[in-house]
């Protein structure tokens, strides 16, 4: 039993470094390699996913970007999804960026999407208006003055000479609204100050690390659904049935789990066992 | 491919690795690339505030071309400006699409003043600026906190426990199940919180399962969080091994490869010298925290 004990304290006491090693071997070899783990949406994906697909054909989508490329993994398959949805039912979609880095990151996914895939009219499909500084001050603007806010479009174009803008005024115009965030300010300022005193319905695409944040809002019916990290990637991806990079890094993070979670097992009886000999002595 | 591309590629190879090279230890790779980072943000920050919100919406109101008339005294000064920086300030006034408000005088004072926190001997003027940031964001947020974080969520915890419309156990849609979780879950959370009363009898109980919900939210928390720094090693150890190919002339590889040695060189003379313990001592952590 003592020769069992001491396996686990040794494996207890390992240099830290080891297990980044163990732990980027884990996440490389399922990219190498796929292992193609099955993917099911929860019922909060499929919420953002039957929201979207009820909306009527034309109808005003503003796409809020609230990430920068250090959440790119999580955040921007989410966009990239999205878009696609919105662009196969003929949704016209307004883009805004809440963070600065948020501009290039629409830039980058409209390129692909609205340029690329479905070859799309910039001012009449959609519009970038971009980013502008002030967190929840730019919400409250879109909500009560678009036009005072954005004067001019991401290229410097005037707005009144911009077709699809043509009506817009206020954040009453729009029928939907997906913000896509990483932080402040992002999802849970649009339910504060543009969703919950509109009453437009409003979903959200978030990091991990948010989702308990704002899982309330989707609970409380705040918010419809919601798509959690790069799980909720990847459960889009499926429902829209086109796999993206989301879906890719699927089986690495399975595999990553596993292996944490091993590590905290073995961790705990690491210590238990210190514990208990420590008491002994 | 583009010389540009792959120099990207390669800057991104370097920078992503002498990110990674911390867990080694801390190290001038480490450094430049951090210094890099936070320098780019700062200038990057700047250059787009500047030019999507103060040029456009600030001098854009206050400088219009619909209402340029060079004879004012407004615009006599616009040209002064537009002499120093005919980008920021172009010929015939500012066409952003707005009509000309002065209000926005107030606005673009409050702004000067914050930035003579600079000056020391003109330092107490910056409070008038922060007095209106604070006032407007605590004013602003009071309203959206109470509207959606107080009175929603009581709307939404407050649930009817002997709705039997609802089925009796479901995890996850509603449920007569759910909705008594959600109740207790609610009452003896906030109980934990109540402290004006000893903690004792039924109230200690209470607060007991308050805590063990606590405790399974931050748990929810603790692998929300795992889940995503997992997802962003995955972005980007799906970039270096993008970067890895014969397209980005083996970028990773070789920056790797540079890394790597330079670290391990560094490592060697190092404990030739008698710096720093062996390498070969990783299998002890006792240094480490």
């Amino acid at each position: 039993m003592d020769k069992i004990e001491n396996i686990f304290l040794k494996i207890g006491s390992v240099d830290r470094r080891w297990i980044f090693i163990v732990i980027a071997v884990v996440v490389i070899i399922p990219l190498l390699v796929p292992i193609g783990l099955p993917i099911r949406a929860t019922d909060t994906s499929k919420s953002v996913y039957d929201a979207i697909e009820a909306l009527p054909k034309g109808s005003n989508v503003l796409l809020s970007i609230e990430y920068s490329p250090s959440t790119k993994p999580e955040n921007h398959p989410m966009t990239i999804s999205i878009m696609r949805h919105l662009f196969r039912n003929d949704q016209k979609v307004y883009v805004t960026c809440l963070w600065p880095d948020g501009q290039f990151m629409a830039q980058d996914a409209l390129k692909q999407v609205a340029e690329g895939e479905f070859n799309k009219t910039y001012g009449e499909d959609y519009v970038l208006l971009g980013y502008r500084p002030g967190g929840e001050a730019v919400v409250k603007g879109i909500v009560s003055n678009i036009r005072k806010l954005f004067s001019v479009d991401a290229k410097q174009t005037k707005v009144d000479d911009i077709p699809m803008m043509d009506g817009i005024t206020n954040f009453k115009d729009f029928d939907f609204l997906f913000s896509a965030s990483a932080g402040y300010p992002g999802t849970i300022e649009w339910v504060q100050y543009a969703a919950d005193p509109t009453g437009v319905p409003m979903s959200s695409g978030v990091t991990s690390i948010q989702v308990n944040e704002v899982m309330p809002y989707v609970q409380s019916g705040q918010m419809v659904g919601v798509l959690a990290g790069m799980p909720g990637a990847a459960e889009y991806e499926s429902l829209i049935n086109q796999k993206g990079s989301a879906t890719s890094g699927m089986d690495a993070q399975s595999v990553a789990h596993l292996v944490i979670v091993l590590f905290i097992v073995l961790g705990n009886i690491s210590f238990f066992i210190e514990r208990k000999r420590s008491r002994k002595y | 491919m583009e010389f540009s591309t792959i120099l990207g590629a390669w800057v991104a190879a370097f920078l992503t690795i002498g990110i990674f090279s911390y867990l080694y230890k801390d190290n001038p790779f480490y450094k430049a690339a951090e210094h890099l980072f936070v320098g780019v943000s700062a200038g990057y920050l700047l250059s787009l505030g500047f030019w999507t919100q103060l040029q456009p919406n600030l001098f854009g109101r206050l400088f219009p071309a619909k209402h340029y008339d060079p004879d004012t005294i407004t615009y006599t000064i616009y040209n002064v400006l537009s002499f120093f920086s005919s980008s920021i300030f172009p010929e015939g006034g500012i066409d952003k699409g707005h009509d000309q408000h002065l209000t926005y005088l107030i606005p673009l004072a409050l702004g000067v003043m914050m930035l003579l926190s600079l000056i020391p001997r003109f330092s107490w003027m910056a409070r008038w600026g922060i007095a209106y940031v604070v006032g407007m964001a605590a004013g602003l947020k009071a309203y959206g906190y109470l509207n959606s974080n107080v009175l929603g969520q009581i709307k939404g915890t407050a649930v009817n426990l002997l709705d039997f419309s609802l089925p009796v156990f479901s995890l996850s849609s509603p449920s007569i199940f759910n909705n008594i979780i959600i109740f207790v879950g609610t009452i003896c959370g906030l109980l934990y919180f109540y402290f004006s009363k000893e903690h004792k009898g039924l109230l200690g109980k209470a607060s007991k399962i308050g805590i063990y919900f606590l405790m399974i939210s931050f748990g929810a928390s603790f692998g929300f969080a795992v889940m995503g720094r997992i997802s962003l090693l995955i972005g980007r150890f799906t970039d270096l091994i993008k970067y890895s190919g014969s397209e980005y002339n083996y970028a990773t590889f070789w920056v790797l490869f540079i890394i790597v040695g330079a670290l391990g060189y560094a490592a060697y003379k190092e404990e030739d010298r008698g710096v720093i313990a062996p390498i070969d001592n990783l299998g002890s952590s006792t240094e480490e925290e």
